[in-house]
């Protein structure tokens, strides 16, 4: 029986495989679609310090092999989080990493400040790449400097390991992970969704209210894959791999090019349980390749 | 088409959708909603009611009987009977006919007379009619183009009929369609004071609620409540007074 637990810094996870924010809600809502504790954890729908209602409809659209969102945070703030959601979650037989949203560096502290003292959490997920916000979003992971000013914030607060979630909409994603690991990152999440666009040519509106939107789904995992295996040989940092992963083998391509671990989004939305149907694949492939543990598939990218 | 799944058969109620997975490759890529239109509790059967009207529907119809589709549901909150309701209007506009055969079932089971309005562009659009009157209900047609039933929008005869009823509080008024007709339909409830439920048609990414893609807007709230719910949750069936539809 090949290893797969995981270890990203102090994070301990029973395998590789989590669950993207905001693809999964507050877990509650898969109930009965899947086996909670096969996955290798769930990082939550983003909490923010206040409750956000989100962008006006319409907040998706379909495109070949993808979809574009804006669904704008709408979460239920840390308060309610706390009180409703996270009893669930922490009773649940997996990993749960917090996915925090905020305008600011101080909103970004705040949240975490509160989550400190409660238990059932592992880690936390610094949401720096929401393309769909006006203020903070993408912003806080398009300069280096700005990103590892908000993480060394955030860092001296937080007693648990920080992962930064990265936007792919920058021109070298390694330098905005090194300002994360400069800033006290444990680890890095990438990618965070492409900016896209569509438009009705009937009407001559964008296809989604906001008008840009997050592009995810398996078309984008190429771009992903190539922005993960960026960081993986520039930058010396645990790499959670996210983009258009639908299977095991999405994944597989993901860890050999360097991440530790991988995150499912889109495909959630499809089927809930591809989490664990990925974590078997992925299991079956260490079997045959006679990888004792997933460990030593990580960054064994071969050269021509 | 009729598809075979016993579960679905037994628990769904009417106003409830199913999301198809109506390809497995990567277009469509996202689950598709159709309303469950009749089903048969006994012989394990459910339908839903479609058209073409892009390449998932085009797939959907090279389908051949005995193929199998992926489905998830039943999901979603249906219609619901509020007490003292004796005689119901269901109003259909376009493919929105969709969930009203299985409501109207349901309905006339329960001892409410059932008067059935349909509107359409025109006649090859229309819908189940054969089976509301087989069932007993009443049913009154519109087309746009005059092709069947009386010219024009299906608010029209549907307006004649509400202005010479003098039962409106015993009257409710349930309606599936497009959002421009949906709005209509709540204009009527709230000009006659009559109570209605609608059934939205909106983009879905899940169908269950993680995606959050899908937000209705609440007409009045409380200050605790937020700006919107979810259709493929909350929903797809709301109160007329709760919704405020967005153009």
């Amino acid at each position: 029986m090949p290893d797969l637990s995981t270890k990203i810094g102090a994070l301990h996870l029973k395998n590789p495989v989590l669950v993207a924010s905001g693809t999964f809600g507050y877990g509650k809502e898969s109930e009965g679609l899947v086996d909670f504790a096969g996955l290798g954890g769930i990082v939550t729908k983003s909490v923010s310090l206040k409750p956000r209602d989100g962008n006006p409809p319409p907040r998706i659209f379909e495109v070949p092999a993808g979809m574009l969102n804006s669904i704008g945070l709408a979460n239920v703030g840390v308060e309610t989080f706390l009180g409703e959601k996270l009893p669930f979650l922490r009773g649940l037989d997996t990993s749960i990493i917090v996915n925090v949203a905020g305008s600011t560096a101080d909103e970004f502290v705040q949240v975490v400040e509160r989550l400190e003292n409660e238990p059932g959490i592992s880690a936390y997920e610094l949401n720096f790449s929401c393309p769909n916000v006006k203020e903070g979003g993408l912003a806080l992971s398009q300069e280096a400097a700005v990103t590892q000013e908000v993480t060394r914030r955030v860092k001296t607060v937080a007693s648990r390991p920080l992962i930064v979630k990265l936007t792919p909409n920058v021109t070298r994603v390694s330098e905005i992970a090194q300002g994360a690991l400069d800033g006290g990152a444990d680890a890095v999440s990438l990618i965070n969704t492409l900016v896209g666009f569509a438009i009705n040519i009937k009407t001559r509106r964008p296809q989604i209210h906001t008008g840009t939107a997050g592009y995810s789904g398996p078309a984008i995992k190429p771009v992903a894959l190539a922005k993960v295996y960026e960081v993986a040989t520039h930058v010396q940092i645990p790499i959670i791999g996210i983009g258009g992963i639908s299977g095991p083998t999405d994944a597989l391509e993901f860890i050999i090019a360097g991440a530790t671990a991988v995150q499912i989004g889109t495909a959630n939305f499809i089927n809930p349980a591809t989490g664990t149907a990925t974590v078997a694949g992925i299991e079956a492939y260490c079997r045959e390749h006679d990888f004792h543990t997933i460990a030593e598939a990580v960054g064994s990218v071969q050269p021509w | 088409m009729r598809l075979a799944c016993l579960p679905i058969a037994r628990h769904a109620h009417p106003g409830q959708f199913v999301n198809l997975k109506i390809s497995d490759g990567l277009v469509p890529l996202l689950r598709k909603p159709f309303s469950v239109c009749r089903r048969n509790a006994a012989g394990g059967w459910f339908e839903i009611l479609w058209k073409i009207v892009g390449a998932g529907t085009r797939m959907m119809s090279k389908y051949r009987r005995g193929d199998s589709v992926n489905v998830l549901g039943p999901l979603g909150k249906g219609f619901f009977l509020p007490a003292g309701t004796e005689r119901a209007i269901l109003v259909g506009g376009g493919l929105g006919v969709a969930p009203l055969p299985f409501l109207c079932e349901e309905l006339l089971q329960a001892g409410v007379q059932a008067e059935v309005f349909l509107g359409t562009r025109g006649q090859n659009e229309l819908c189940m009619v054969d089976f509301f009157e087989a069932a007993g209900a009443q049913v009154v047609i519109a087309t746009e183009d005059g092709s069947s039933g009386c010219r024009g929008k299906v608010t029209e005869p549907l307006l004649e009929e509400i202005r010479r009823s003098r039962n409106l509080a015993s009257t409710y008024l349930f309606s599936c369609g497009p959002t421009a007709f949906l709005k209509a339909m709540i204009d009527i409830t709230e000009t006659f004071a009559v109570g209605g439920q609608v059934s939205l048609e909106t983009m879905m990414g899940c169908g269950f609620g993680i995606c959050v893609g899908c937000p209705v807007q609440r007409k009045k709230r409380r200050p605790d409540e937020a700006r919107f719910q979810l259709t493929c949750i909350d929903g797809p069936v709301f109160d007329a007074r709760e919704v405020e539809l967005l153009a």
